[in-house]
C-alpha cells in the first residue's frame, strides 16, 4: 500500500508530495488535467519591482522538484470515488483503484458563473477558460472579447489576455438582478477592485484604495469607465444579452445608475467573438463531500468548506486537505498549505524525526505569513474566517483526532 | 491557417516548433499540434461548437476548459463523453461532435 | 429585461422562471429545488450552477445556507462509463 495518495497536482498538492517524499515517504499524485501544475499554470503575476511571475515555469520546478523525489505523478486520470476500509482509503480513478494510508485533497475552486441571456452560445466561457486557453495552450480565445464581470481575477486575466495578442474590449457588469447578485452592484465591485489597488497602474484605483470609500468610488466611477493597461473597465454599463445565431456576435449593453439600475434609452450592442463571464472562485470540495467530511459555510473563503485545522486534517482519519478546497487564496498560499498537509501526514505516519514538530509549526507560520505577503486577496476577513474555523473544529474534534 | 496561435509572448517567450498531427472532426481534417488538447486543437482553426444540446439541440462549446463543465464532450474513436478540454489529440484521431438525441432516446433514460 | 426565461442549468437548460417558481411555492431547500426542476443534476454534477441556485434559494427565501453542503454530492463525481465501474481498465 502506497503511503500517501494525492488528489490534486496544483501548487497545494505538489507542494504537499515534495514535504511528504522528503521525509521519506512513497506518494503517488493523480490529477486529470494533461499536464501537473493546476491552475499555477495559466497565471502571469507582476510583482511591484517589474518582475513577472510565470506560473508554468514556476510549476516545472514544483514537478521537477518532486519527480527528482521519486514522486509518481499520474495525469489524464480522473477520481470519481472514495472509500475507507479500517485504515485504508481506496480512490477510484478512470485508470485504476488505488490504496493509501493517508489521502490529501487538494482539487482546488471551480469557477462561479453569472447566468446571462445568450449564455450557452459557442463563444462564451468561463474566464479561467480564456486565461488556460492563451497562456497554457497557446491559443487565442478569439480576437475581440468582453468580459462580464468585475474582479481582481477578471481584471488580472484580461491583461494576460491583451499579452496574447487579444483585443479586450471592455470588462463590465452583469445585468443587475438575482441572476447577479452583488457582482451586478457597481459599489460591491468597487470594493473588490480596491482590493487590487497596489497592482493597479491606475492613479484612480490606486488613489481609490487609500482614499476612496467604495460608495464614493461607484459614484464618481465616470460614466465611461477608466482604462487601465488600455483596456476600459466599465462599473456603469451593464450586458444585458449575448447575442449571435451560432456563436457569439455580439453583447446588447446599456448604462447603468450607481446603484446597478439600467437607464432606459442607453443601450447598445458591440460585436465581440467571444465572451468570457467572471463570477468568482469557490473551493470544489465534492470528493470531501462523498468522503462524509463535515462542512462549514464560510463566505469570506468561497463558500462550503471542509471543516479542517491549522495542520490540514480533516475530521475523518487520515483524511487530509490543502490549497483552495480549504478556501480561495492565491498560489503561493496554496503551496505553503501543501507543505503543512506533507508535513502533517509524516507525522501521521511516523515519519517525522528529529525537529518534526518544529518543522510543522514553522510551516504553519509560513502559511500566515505567506497570506499577510499576498498580492490578491480574494475577499477579505480571510484570516478572521479562518481562525474561526480552526476554533470551530477544535472545539468539536480535537480530543478525537491523533494527539498532537 | 492556426492563426489563433499565439507565437508569440512578452513574458512566456515564443511558442516552440510543435510537430504537426492531422485530427478529424465530424470527418473533416483538420491540422493540430502535438501537444494540444482536443478544444485547443479546434479553436485553433476556428472552430467552436462541439456539441449539440441532447434534447434542444442548441450548439455548445467549451465553458470551463479545465474538466468542470462538461460542456466539451464529444466521441473520440468511437468512446462517448470524453472531455474535449481534458483529453489530448493524438495523430488520425477520430472525433465526433455529439448530437441531439432521438425523442426515444431521452425516453428511454439512455442520458 | 426579465430573468426568467435565462438559463440558470445549462445542463439541463433549466430557466430562472422554474427555479423561482418552485423556490417561492416550496420555499425549499437548494436540494428540494434540485429534485424537483432537475437544475443540477445533469452531466456536470452541478458544478457549474449549483453556488448560483444556493443564492437564489437564500434570496427567495427558501431554506438559508446551512453549514451542511445543500446539493450534496454522490458518486461517482465524474461521469464513467460502466466498465470503469466494474473495475476494468479502459
Ligand atoms: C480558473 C481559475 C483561474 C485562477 N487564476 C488565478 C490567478 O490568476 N491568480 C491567482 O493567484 N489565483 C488564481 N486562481 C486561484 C487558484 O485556484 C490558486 O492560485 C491555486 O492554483 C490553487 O491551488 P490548488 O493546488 O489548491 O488547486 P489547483 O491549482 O486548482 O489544482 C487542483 C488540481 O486538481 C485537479 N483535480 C480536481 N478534481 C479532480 C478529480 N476529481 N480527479 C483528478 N484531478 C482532479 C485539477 O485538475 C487541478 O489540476 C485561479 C483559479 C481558477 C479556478
Ligand atoms: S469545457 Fe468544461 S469540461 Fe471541458
Amino acid at each position: 500500500m502506497i503511503d500517501v495518495v494525492i488528489i490534486g497536482a496544483g501548487p497545494a498538492g505538489l507542494g504537499a508530495a515534495v514535504a511528504a517524499a522528503e521525509h521519506g515517504l512513497q506518494v503517488c499524485v493523480v490529477d486529470e488535467f494533461v499536464k501537473p501544475g493546476g491552475r499555477l499554470l495559466g497565471q502571469l503575476h507582476e510583482e511591484p519591482d517589474g518582475k513577472w511571475v510565470n506560473g508554468i515555469e514556476e510549476a516545472q520546478k514544483l514537478y521537477n522538484q518532486a519527480i527528482g523525489l521519486g514522486v509518481d505523478i499520474r495525469c489524464g486520470i480522473s477520481v470519481y470515488d472514495l472509500r475507507k476500509l479500517e485504515n485504508t482509503w481506496c480512490v477510484y480513478t478512470t485508470d485504476e483503484m488505488i490504496e493509501s494510508k493517508c489521502l490529501l485533497l487538494a482539487t482546488g475552486a471551480s469557477e462561479t458563473p453569472i447566468p446571462i441571456p445568450g449564455w450557452t452560445l459557442p463563444g462564451v466561457m468561463s474566464i479561467g477558460a480564456a486565461q488556460v486557453m492563451g497562456n497554457v495552450h497557446r491559443v487565442k480565445p478569439g480576437e475581440k472579447g468582453i468580459i462580464i464581470g468585475v474582479n481582481v481575477l477578471s481584471v488580472a486575466i484580461a491583461r494576460e489576455l491583451q499579452l496574447c495578442g487579444v483585443h479586450v474590449e471592455s470588462i463590465l457588469l452583469p445585468q443587475p438582478g438575482l441572476l447577479a447578485g452583488s457582482a451586478g452592484n457597481p459599489e460591491k465591485m468597487m470594493e473588490s477592485l480596491l482590493r487590487l489597488s497596489h497592482l493597479a497602474p491606475s492613479p484612480l484605483i490606486r488613489m481609490g484604495g487609500k482614499w476612496v470609500s467604495p460608495k464614493l468610488g461607484a459614484r464618481l466611477f465616470p460614466k465611461n469607465g477608466f482604462k487601465m493597461w488600455g483596456i476600459p473597465i466599465q462599473l456603469r454599463k451593464a450586458a444585458l444579452e449575448i447575442l449571435g445565431d451560432n456563436q457569439v456576435e455580439g453583447v446588447r449593453m446599456a448604462e447603468v445608475s450607481a446603484n446597478g439600475e439600467v437607464l432606459p434609452g442607453t443601450e447598445k450592442t458591440v460585436s465581440a467573438d467571444f465572451v468570457c463571464i467572471a463570477g468568482g472562485l469557490t473551493p470544489m470540495a465534492e470528493l470531501a463531500s462523498v468522503a462524509g467530511c463535515s462542512f462549514c459555510y464560510v463566505p469570506e473563503l468561497g463558500g462550503h468548506v471542509p471543516l479542517h485545522n491549522e495542520f490540514m486534517q480533516t475530521n475523518l482519519a487520515g483524511l487530509y486537505i490543502a490549497g483552495n478546497i480549504t478556501g480561495v487564496e492565491s498560489a503561493k498560499v496554496a503551496r505553503a498549505q501543501g507543505k503543512v498537509a506533507g508535513l502533517s501526514m509524516a507525522r501521521e505516519l511516523k515519519a517525522l524525526v528529529y525537529g518534526g514538530n518544529e518543522k510543522l509549526y514553522a510551516a504553519v507560520e509560513e502559511v500566515t505569513e505567506t497570506r499577510r505577503n499576498a498580492l490578491i486577496q480574494f475577499q477579505p476577513g480571510i484570516e478572521e474566517a479562518r481562525k474561526e474555523l480552526h476554533r470551530k473544529f477544535d472545539e468539536t474534534y480535537k480530543q478525537k483526532l491523533v494527539s498532537i | 491557417m492556426n492563426s489563433m496561435r499565439v507565437n508569440h509572448h512578452p513574458v512566456l517567450g515564443d511558442l516552440e516548433t510543435h510537430k504537426e498531427i492531422k485530427i478529424y472532426f465530424d470527418g473533416q481534417e483538420y491540422t493540430a499540434y502535438e501537444g494540444d488538447t482536443i478544444a485547443s486543437a479546434l479553436l485553433a482553426s476556428g472552430v467552436r461548437t462541439l456539441r449539440f444540446h441532447e434534447d434542444k439541440e442548441t450548439p455548445r462549446g467549451i465553458y470551463c476548459n479545465i474538466g468542470h463543465c462538461f460542456e466539451c464532450r464529444v466521441k473520440v474513436d468511437g468512446k462517448k463523453t470524453v472531455r474535449a478540454c481534458l483529453t489530448s489529440a493524438e495523430n488520425h484521431m477520430q472525433i465526433e461532435s455529439c448530437k441531439a438525441l432521438s425523442a426515444s432516446e431521452v425516453k428511454g433514460g439512455t442520458l | 429585461m426579465s430573468e426568467k426565461p435565462t438559463i440558470v442549468c445549462r445542463c439541463e437548460e433549466i430557466t430562472m422562471e422554474e427555479i423561482q417558481e418552485t423556490i417561492e411555492q416550496f420555499h425549499c431547500s437548494s436540494r428540494e429545488v434540485k429534485l424537483r426542476t432537475r437544475a443540477g443534476m445533469g452531466s456536470c454534477g452541478g458544478r457549474t450552477c449549483r453556488s448560483v441556485i444556493d443564492r437564489l434559494v437564500e434570496e427567495l427565501g427558501g431554506a438559508t445556507v446551512s453549514n451542511e453542503v445543500p446539493l450534496s454530492y454522490r458518486p461517482p463525481v465524474r461521469p464513467v462509463s460502466f466498465g470503469v465501474l466494474g473495475g476494468a481498465k479502459e
